[in-house]
């Protein structure tokens, strides 16, 4: 790790988490490459390509900007070439948000009709969605859950001239104001797909500045639809997350149980085979297989909103096994039967080590396939209950070949609190924000930073997350955390009460007062829509625009296309966003400008590119700072 | 005489020389055919500490492989000055003598073949495939006069911006 230097096993070191260089030095032994193994044989990277210079589009390129060449063969220039794919790779990001919510709009119709297995879990939030989005409230929760799943999905399907509903719901006033300015403002996400994808075939818009305004279009159609109407379905479906507590690492795998893995985005599946494992026909299929029982781990994001509804539909949930980075892992401790593959992140390099045990991989989703995966069980809200069961069933009798000679779980483990939600902290406060406004004011707590996102093995495994969030509370700035860097945080300790301790004294007093951790677990990826909500209220609640907060955005493990989406979002949003490694636009002079120093004249926000995180935070610190004083506080 | 220099600071990584120098020692003459007949590139770009530096013979003036070479297949030729083992009167037996000997570590061994294998400044190309494929001026193909001097002139210039 770039940050260690005295440790004895520095030199092969790949990750922050002990757990993982064990296992990790195992997969070695056994000659099995890992993605940090394939990330060396892959140096050098193209530098074209990571400053996004290469346009492969037609078959005239590829086509790179270079000293000798400063025009593609069509005579587009760096700026457009990395405009354009920075389109590209948000659009991505946008589709695959919409198939998690368009899965997700479906489960509740089917629900509502009482033809899957779940229920309405919260009516409250379902009426008052309902009331927001002016549906009559004499009807019952099943035919309030219908009609808000069809105003989501007209919001996916409508024309790109018809605003989202979503966005003229919940965004604050002063948003909109911004975004209708500068022409931004998104209309059906199916649509925005459609014309940025056409925007950006071949010889359409060369127009670098109309291209990065595309980006925020659909970014900000990302924020609305797969962010916050994806998270407010799913606590709607699947119960609004409460403060509980669970535990995390590798050290939690039960050498004596059939041991499932929940890996990907989506937890419709996951919460199924939750219900499955608790049948008494399952339970005795395990016992007459040997085991002692039937138990569900999470890996990334559906783990982590398992996690976050352990105090609701998830109770039998056993924790986190890990992130991104270290989905290879987990099945290199020969302990795990089944991994259920949902939507993205499975990588392929995941059946590469489930070859070298008994490890059976799934996919759960219509859209996900592997090469040597042959088995699919593809969701389907009203079979999933027979669905769920089938693949407890093939977990058990994968568990009957796994090789106990071949087991080895590293020991560490850390407890974690988790089920922090707007309405959760509303809540442990009261039912006012005002007790945290106050601390705020009174600078105990600095301002709020929102480490989110992706794990990058460019930057060593959570290391750069990590010293980011204890730079943070070190500084008495609250960390609030979702998606990979949530998992990395549980696994370090730091979403204990205890480790207050690392805290500044005001933030460490704060958290001791209320007996919460100063890194807050706000669940998934997905669930930066919620802290996206927590920002928007604490804007509301002090009449002031989220710009105007301090509050800023970091991003430092980024990987993918939703994670560009997202960090987009954020910029638009009004807040200062770090994003490492640095994205791959540095090969436009105009879009890096933009990006990092124009656009924060005209949403308030913009790109902060710092590799160092120790640097990165105090950047952060100077803008909290310059935002208190704008405050007056 | 010119020879391939290396202006390390200007190189991205890309690998394109190492693609260029395969298609130029395939049948094909093409990048995707040397893909198809598994041409092993003669350039190497070597990454460390987050630089990518391309690395090639020197054909050498004093060619300590000419000297290891046991079957004397390995020539420096008078003319040209490059250093090759192959299209002379003797051939490689693939004893990875000369391998052991470069400095440089610029000679690899084509296991499938049993034959060394290395830069051969494309054999009588006008400018070498690797250098005419470097898109960021990284590789140069000039005599020693030329790349010193240019290297003395930019010293020159950064000294006087100093002072």
């Amino acid at each position: 790790m770039s940050d260690c230097k005295t440790c004895p096993s520095v030199d092969n070191c790949y990750s922050a988490h002990e757990t993982v260089n064990q296992m990790q030095e195992r997969l070695d032994d056994m000659g099995v490459d890992t993605v940090f193994t394939r990330y060396e044989k892959q140096q050098p990277q193209c530098g074209f390509g990571m400053q996004g210079v290469c346009c492969q589009l037609c078959s005239h390129g590829p086509c790179r900007i270079t000293p000798k060449a400063s025009k593609g063969i069509c005579g587009a220039s760096a700026d457009t070439i990395v405009a354009r794919n920075l389109v590209r790779l948000t659009t991505h990001g946008v589709a695959a948000y919409s198939h998690h919510l368009e899965e997700l709009a479906k489960t509740i119709k089917a629900t509502a009709n009482g033809k899957t297995p779940y229920k309405i879990q919260d009516e409250g939030k379902l009426r008052e969605i309902a009331k927001v989005a002016g549906l009559d409230l004499n009807k019952t929760a099943n035919e309030l859950a219908e009609q808000l799943a069809d105003v989501i999905l007209s919001d996916l399907r409508k024309d790109s001239g018809e605003p989202l509903a979503m966005l003229e719901l919940f965004a604050p006033e002063t948003r909109k104001k911004v975004w209708r300015e500068l022409g931004v403002i998104p209309g059906g996400v199916h649509s925005e797909i459609r014309d940025a994808l056409t925007k950006t075939m071949s010889n359409i818009n060369t127009d670098p500045i109309d291209l990065l305004l595309t980006s925020l279009r659909l970014s900000i159609a990302t924020g609305y639809t797969g962010l916050v109407a994806t998270v407010t379905l799913q606590d709607i479906l699947l119960g609004t997350p409460e403060v509980t507590e669970s535990e995390a690492d590798l050290g939690i795998i039960d050498p004596d149980t059939v041991n499932i893995v929940a890996h990907g985005h989506v937890p419709l599946v996951a919460t199924a085979v939750l219900g499955a494992i608790e049948s008494d026909e399952m339970i005795k299929y395990a016992k007459e297989a040997g085991a002692n029982g039937i138990k569900v781990y999470g890996s990334m994001c559906t783990g982590q909103e398992l996690m976050q509804r352990k105090g609701t539909t998830a109770s039998n949930y056993s924790g986190q096994l890990g992130n991104w980075l270290s989905q290879e892992h987990h099945i290199a401790t020969g302990a795990i039967d089944l991994v259920m593959m949902d939507m993205n992140c499975s990588i392929p390099g995941m059946k590469s080590v489930a070859d070298k045990f008994h490890t059976k991989l799934v996919s759960v989703d219509r859209i996900l396939r592997m090469e040597g995966v042959k088995d699919n069980v593809d969701y389907d809200p009203e079979k999933v209950e027979e669905q769920a069961k089938e693949l407890v069933k093939m977990a058990v009798d994968t568990y009957k070949k796994r090789d106990k000679g071949k087991v080895q779980i590293p020991g560490h483990k850390s407890a974690a609190v988790a089920g922090f939600s707007v309405e959760s902290i509303l809540g442990a406060l009261g039912g006012s924000l005002d007790p945290l406004l106050d601390e705020i004011k009174k600078g105990n707590i600095k301002g709020i930073a929102a480490v989110v996102g992706c794990t990058n093995n460019r930057n060593g495994h959570d290391d750069k997350g990590l010293t980011i969030m204890k730079e943070f509370i070190k500084n008495d700035v609250l960390v609030i955390a979702a998606g990979c860097m949530s998992s990395g945080a549980e696994i370090e300790g730091l979403m204990l009460p205890s480790a207050a301790d690392q805290a500044g004294d005001g933030l460490k007093a704060v958290c001791n007062a209320l007996g919460v951790p100063p890194v807050l677990n706000f669940g998934s990826c997905v669930d930066i829509g919620r802290i996206g909500a927590a920002v928007t209220a604490i804007a509301g609640a002090l009449g002031v625009d989220p710009s105007q907060l301090p509050v800023v955005a970091s991003a430092p493990e980024y990987l993918e296309q939703k994670a560009i989406a997202d960090g987009i979002f954020a910029v638009s949003f009004g807040l200062l966003t770090h994003l490492g490694p640095v994205p791959p636009v540095t090969g436009s002079p105009l879009v890096t400008k933009v990006l990092t120093e124009d656009i924060e004249g005209l949403t308030g926000g913009k790109v902060l590119v710092e590799e160092d995180p120790v640097k990165a935070v105090e950047k952060m610190l100077a803008h909290i700072e310059k935002k208190r004083q704008g405050l007056g506080i | 005489m010119k020879q391939i220099f290396v202006d390390i600071d200007k190189c991205t990584g890309c690998l394109t020389c190492t693609l260029a120098c395969a298609a130029e020692h395939s049948s094909s003459k093409d990048i995707v055919g040397a893909m198809l007949e598994k041409v092993q590139p003669r350039i190497s770009v070597e990454a460390v500490n987050g630089k990518a530096v391309p690395l090639m013979c020197r054909h050498c003036e004093e060619p300590t492989c000419v000297d290891a070479c046991m079957t004397g297949a390995m020539q420096k030729d008078k003319e040209t000055g490059i250093v090759s083992n192959e299209n002379n009167d003797q051939s490689c037996i693939g004893c990875w003598m000369c391998i052991m000997a470069c400095p440089y570590g610029a000679i690899q061994p084509n296991e499938e073949e049993g034959i060394a294998i290395k830069c051969d400044k494309c054999n009588g190309r006008e400018v070498p495939a690797c250098v005419e494929s470097c898109h960021t001026g990284a590789l140069l193909y000039v005599d020693g006069k030329t790349f010193t001097q240019e290297k003395l002139t930019k010293t020159a210039k950064a000294l006087t911006e100093a002072s």
